[in-house]
């Protein structure tokens, strides 16, 4: 008899839902982490006194409880967390900035996003909700052929600023390809932030995955953190033990990998088909902590501000390190009901270009990030106004960052462009789950992980 | 178990998987799936509840005979008799 029924390589959402899952029924498995705590790309870390969290600007996907259908109720049950114990915290209301004073107010409210396209907008607004009723009759689960958002999106919308304007939030949040996005994704992502919105959870990261860490050890499940696995043992064709880089072997009826497809293949000693599965997106962030004082100094009334200071959106990676040209700026405290803290901070998030971090020296490594935070918060200035005279504390972190923490090739956040939307690989019994299986975000990778061992787990024993 | 005892255990189950489940008023002949607002993740808790429960393995194929309650009680009566 093997180890365990079932191994899970990676401690991040995905992992960590999946896990629960099939602990939930009994099920004998073992989460191998190789960093010393859970989360992945979405965690945290100890600075100063200060407790940052990596990942989190919002998550999606917000529903009040007793709304069975919504993704989230629904991924609460699966994962048997009582949802009405469960305090969450809504947004204020975000924003949609380009230039020329064109912006676009939106918040969990959706009606107040369609006001704003019928006031700014008045020629779109019939195409926007002839769009609005293809979105709402939409399958995006159905496996199908790549359709092209933006040639979906002309048939109802005509002025091209309108289009970049509804796409940013959603490509930002949750697009692995350059320029375009798959239909069903685009239809996804409208959901889980313009229909259902943002939102974030009592607390902090930390106890939230310590929320879902206690629920896997409670039906039985095992993590074991500091073990990175190193290759993925292979009997009769059949995986059958994975092997960690101390070379202890561990055996198992099945695996599920989290760490993305290029890392998978590698593990399987197949071809890692960089070229195909690396996604070309990853960001810099800068986290910025300033003292409660100072935010009448900010324009700061909104949770999330999506900027875009050129005339079109160039989604895609940039040619410089950095593109300062849009980007995020996110403000962690600004949601309802929150207890007032000491300080506040600021998020900016930009597309950045890998290969042009990944080849800088040392030296050129630190003074491209002072150079580069500097053009960003003299754009983000532009939009919120000066705020760098009170920072207290920041940091940043890079392509470089994300892949080193998350072993994302290339940093790519959001994976890779082409998803394994089955999770199936070329071995019977491993599958994919999280990024590169396709749903993005935190809620998105969750029930990636849930429905990954519903199909091929739970199903096949 | 009876067919009473069964119905109570899938009550049960289903008050378990659901916390928001409404179950007065519950026809035992309509579909239960659209009564109680659940998808086809929910129904793979009940089954996967009574093979924890049971060491019950209940084919895919056999599904559709949870479909109501009336359905799901023929169905268990003879595989739960024994116990
Ligand atoms: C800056 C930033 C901001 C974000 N903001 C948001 C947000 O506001 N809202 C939102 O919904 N989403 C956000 N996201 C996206 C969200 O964090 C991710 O989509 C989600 O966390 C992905 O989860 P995952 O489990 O698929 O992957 P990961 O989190 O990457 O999990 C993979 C895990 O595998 C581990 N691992 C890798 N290799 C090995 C190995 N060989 N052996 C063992 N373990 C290994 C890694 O350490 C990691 O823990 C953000 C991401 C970033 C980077």
């Amino acid at each position: 008899m093997a180890d365990y029924s079932l191994i899970i390589i990676g401690g991040g959402l995905s992992g960590l839902a999946a896990g629960i899952r099939f602990a939930r029924f009994g099920g004998s498995v073992l989460i191998l982490e190789k960093h010393a705590i859970p989360g992945g790309l979405n965690s945290y870390y100890f600075r100063k006194g200060f407790l940052l969290e990596t990942g989190l600007h919002a998550m999606t996907n917000f529903a009040e409880p007793g709304d069975k259908r919504a993704p989230l109720n629904r991924l609460f049950r699966q994962l048997k967390f009582s949802r009405h114990d469960f305090i969450t915290h809504e947004q204020f209301s975000s924003l949609i900035h380009f230039p020329a004073g064109n912006t676009l107010r939106f918040s969990n409210d959706f009606s107040l996003l369609q006001e704003e396209i019928a006031s700014r907008f008045p020629a779109e607004i019939d195409g926007f909700n002839s769009l609005l009723a293809v979105v709402n009759g939409y399958d995006p689960f159905t496996p199908k052929a790549w359709i092209s958002t933006r040639v979906m999106l002309a048939r109802f919308l005509h002025d091209p600023l309108l289009i970049d304007m509804i796409l940013l939030p959603l490509m930002v949040y949750g697009n692995s390809e350059e320029h375009d996005m798959d239909f069903p994704q685009f239809v996804i992502m409208f959901r889980s932030i313009y229909q259902e919105g943002f939102f974030r959870p009592d607390g902090t990261m930390k106890d939230f995955l310590a929320l879902l860490v206690d629920k896997f050890t409670s039906y039985g499940g095992e993590i074991r953190y500091n073990s990175q696995v190193q290759s993925i043992g292979i009997t009769d064709q059949q995986a059958s033990h994975v092997k960690l880089a101390g070379g202890e072997a561990i055996s198992c009826d099945a695996v599920i990998s989290t760490v993305g497809a290029p890392g998978t293949f590698a593990m399987l000693s197949l071809n890692p088909q960089e070229e195909k599965y690396a996604g070309r997106m990853t960001f810099v962030e800068s986290i910025y902590i300033l003292p409660r004082q100072a935010k009448k100094e900010v324009k700061s009334d909104h949770t999330i501000i999506f900027y875009c200071l050129s005339d079109q959106l160039q989604y895609c990676q940039p040619v410089k390190p950095v593109d300062t040209s849009w980007g995020v700026i996110c403000f962690p405290e600004n949601f309802q009901g929150l207890p007032t803290s000491e300080n506040f901070q600021i998020r900016i998030t930009h597309a950045a270009n890998y290969d042009l971090w990944k080849k800088a020296s040392p030296l050129e490594y630190t003074a491209m990030k002072q150079e580069w935070g500097a053009k960003s918060r003299e754009m983000s200035a532009k939009i919120i106004g000066n705020y760098e005279q009170n920072i207290v504390y920041e940091d940043s972190f890079t392509p470089i960052t994300i892949e080193r923490y998350t072993a994302k090739a290339r940093g790519a956040v959001y994976g890779s462009p082409v998803k394994i939307k089955d999770g199936r690989t070329p071995c019977s019994n491993v599958f994919i789950a999280g990024t590169d299986q396709g749903f993005l975000g935190i809620v998105g990778s969750m029930l990636s992980g849930v429905s990954i061992v519903n199909q091929h787990i739970l199903t096949e024993n | 178990m009876t067919r009473g005892e069964i119905k109570d255990v899938i009550l049960e189950i289903i008050a378990d998987i659901d916390e928001d489940a409404d179950m007065d008023g519950l026809n035992p002949d309509e579909p239960l799936r659209d009564q109680l607002d659940l998808d086809s993740m929910d129904f793979l808790d009940i089954v996967m509840e009574l093979r924890k429960r049971y060491k019950l393995q209940i084919p895919e194929a056999d599904y559709p005979e949870l479909a109501t309650l009336t359905s799901c009680i023929n169905y268990l009566e003879p595989k739960l008799k024994a116990l």
